[in-house]
């Protein structure tokens, strides 16, 4: 019981050690919350070049939804999430190698995975403020109307969809701990995850082989379960599909991610990269 | 017996593999035993493998054979047992949060090491007043000097009270008084007061003589020889020491007709070169060594005195401590 007590507080204090140092930094962390307007404001200015408008009678015909920017946005918003599972988290022990805290972090009395867990936590609060923020003004500015009915099958989707994206950012916070050239890996993961994702556009137009790579990937069903929800998207899922299938791609992915994570660890410190930077 | 708060090595090995058949013999068969309570020192020039040594008992490192027992723990079996047991100092400032202030470093590692949520503000309190930096306390790490980043380090280390400390370098760049008061309180306060047992490395022979009860001399990844520094001195063949001090640059080319009279130490210091014979007779070599100084440098003073550990240390190894014996 005392060391449930201890890990849970140190999960904590590693999220509230994160908010410190970032709000260390204001302006950089006032542009997170801005930033991405910027980085969305070319897919809709694409979309209505080559539509004419905002709303599409093919978008419509081949997804059931007409309006171009509440489509796009749900994409983006989930994808906020997975660069936050790839660098937030990803980049985390990179940041302590780089601090010199990182034998000080490793040589305290807890199991590696709670240290994971805190990443965890944080980028879930961080990110989760982030995007609450902008889809507040997004469809404020749009005046875009979701539905609201499903918001509560939205927020499973979201979590399970999130947990397995960790598997990822574990994964490559594993990556830099054991191996010199372990940026290479992670952004040919990210890129990779950010082509395949239906963001902008619905799973049909994918061609058939990668449309298959999409499949095994929590983005994917985030992406197409948010949007059928919010949007009234048909997707050719049942929610009961989707739920389950992230559920499963959650389980594979974590452990996946412990996996390699803790054999990064083993090997760095067989090796002795763990503390170099 | 069991050793619940004491140290234990067995032919520890740590071995780095460089590109192609390359490898480093970090730590290679090290054999050591720290009492409960003790104060114990490692000294040897870079690259003797201290830190290494230090990694492999604190757990970040896994060492490739032998085994360490660390407060009753093994450091392969159960490091996470080994790790409650501990208090590890190194990276030095470096090891603390620099845009975050003192509280706010201790608050992190008080939670992260496992410090009850009731005991922390008191414990807090305590370490700032202990190491004098309760006025710095909501200052950020990044302006405090060297001096005082160290002595957080030193509060963060002990943050949740470990029975045992691995400590190294602890004054490594540090200027003179905050040098002196580091070593004055691992001494009274760890040492004495508080009764931990301590492993301190250390480059500086001065540091080791001063403050540990033992010292183990580590050179290329090998223990040289184990002993008090007084009867580390005795093992002397010679009793006195020469010393010239003199501004210039000599090598010890020029000493090679006098290797039969005794041991050379050469070092450099602040500037200034000192030229040291271990000999039983000084009177004898003085005009010579004098001379050939003379040669080349200017000579400040001359004088006898006894030998120091580092003067050991090159009799044992052939190797100065001021070297940097790191492999690439
Ligand atoms: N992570 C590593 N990978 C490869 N080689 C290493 C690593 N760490 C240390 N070494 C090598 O091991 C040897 C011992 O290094 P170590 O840092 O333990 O020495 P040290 O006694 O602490 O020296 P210093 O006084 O410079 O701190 C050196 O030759 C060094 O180059
Ligand atoms: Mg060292």
């Amino acid at each position: 019981m005392k060391r449930v007590i201890h890990y849970l507080r140190a999960i904590n204090a590693e999220n509230m050690k994160e908010w410190r140092i970032e709000l260390k930094y204001k302006p950089d962390f006032f542009r997170q919350f801005f930033a991405p307007f910027v980085y969305l404001l070319p897919y809709f200015l694409y979309g209505v070049a080559l539509l004419g408008g905002r709303f599409s009678e093919h978008l419509q015909s081949i997804t059931g939804v007409a309006d171009m920017i509440a489509y796009t946005f749900i994409g983006y918003l989930i994808m906020g999430f997975l660069n936050t599972a790839c660098w937030a988290m990803g980049w985390s022990l990179r940041k302590e190698q780089w601090y010199g805290t990182l034998d000080t972090v490793f040589a305290a009395p807890v199991p590696r995975w709670v240290y994971v867990a805190g990443m965890a936590f944080h980028s879930t609060l961080h990110q989760g403020l982030i995007m609450v923020f902008q889809a507040v003004i997004i469809s404020v500015f749009f005046a875009i109307a979701f539905k609201t009915t499903g918001i509560g099958v939205v927020l499973v989707i979201v979590a399970l969809m999130v947990v397995g994206l960790y598997g990822l950012g574990v994964l490559i916070a594993g990556l830099t701990i054991g191996l010199k050239q372990w940026w290479v890996i992670s952004e040919a993961l990210n890129t990779l995850m950010v082509v395949v994702t239906p963001i902008a556009y619905p799973l049909a137009v994918l061609p058939v082989f990668i449309r298959k790579i999409s499949l095994v990937l929590p983005t994917t069903y985030g992406v197409m379960g948010v949007r059928h929800l919010l949007l009234g998207e048909q997707i050719g899922y049942d929610l009961t599909t989707i739920l389950f299938r992230l559920a499963v791609i959650l389980i594979v992915w974590v452990t996946i991610g412990m996996g390699v994570f803790m054999m990064m660890d083993r090997y760095g410190r067989k090796k002795g990269f763990v503390s170099l930077y | 017996m069991l050793q619940t708060r004491g140290i234990e090595l067995k032919n520890l090995v740590k071995v780095f593999k460089k590109k192609k058949k390359d490898e480093v013999r970090a730590v290679d068969g090290v054999s050591f035993r720290i009492a409960e309570g003790e104060l114990f020192g490692l000294l040897g020039p870079n690259g003797a493998g201290k830190t290494t040594l230090i990694k492999c008992l604190s757990t970040l490192l896994i060492p490739d054979d032998g085994t360490a027992i660390v407060g009753g723990c093994d450091v392969n079996a159960d490091p996470l047992g080994v790790r409650r047991k501990l208090g590890v100092l190194t990276g030095g400032e470096r090891s603390l949060y620099w845009k975050l202030t003192p509280v706010e470093n201790l608050n992190y590692f008080a939670a992260l090491y496992g410090v009850p949520r009731s005991e922390t503000k008191e414990r807090i309190h305590y370490l700032l007043e202990l190491m004098d930096l309760f006025d710095k306390k909501h200052e950020r790490v990044e302006r405090l000097s060297s001096g005082m980043k160290q002595k957080l380090s030193i509060a963060r280390t002990l943050v949740h009270d470990p029975p045992i400390l691995l400590i190294d370098e602890p004054t490594l760049g540090l200027d003179p008084y905050f040098a002196r008061f580091i070593r004055t309180f691992i001494k009274t306060e760890l040492h004495e007061q508080l009764k931990k047992t301590i492993l301190l490395t250390t480059h500086y022979m001065d540091e080791a003589d001063e403050l540990c009860e033992r010292i183990a001399f580590m050179y290329n990844g090998k223990i040289k020889a184990l002993d008090t520094p007084h009867l580390l001195k005795k093992r002397m063949p010679q009793e006195q020491v020469l010393e010239v001090k003199c501004v210039g640059d000599i090598d010890d080319q020029a000493f090679s007709s006098m290797h039969e009279y005794g041991t050379l130490n050469l070092s450099k210091q602040d500037g200034f070169t000192y030229v040291r014979m271990s000999t039983e007779n000084p009177e004898d070599l003085l005009s010579g060594v004098v001379e050939i100084v003379r040669d080349r440098a200017r000579v400040l003073s001359v004088s006898v005195t006894s030998p120091t550990l580092e003067d050991v240390f090159v009799h044992l190894t052939g190797a100065s401590l001021k070297d940097d014996t790191t492999q690439q």
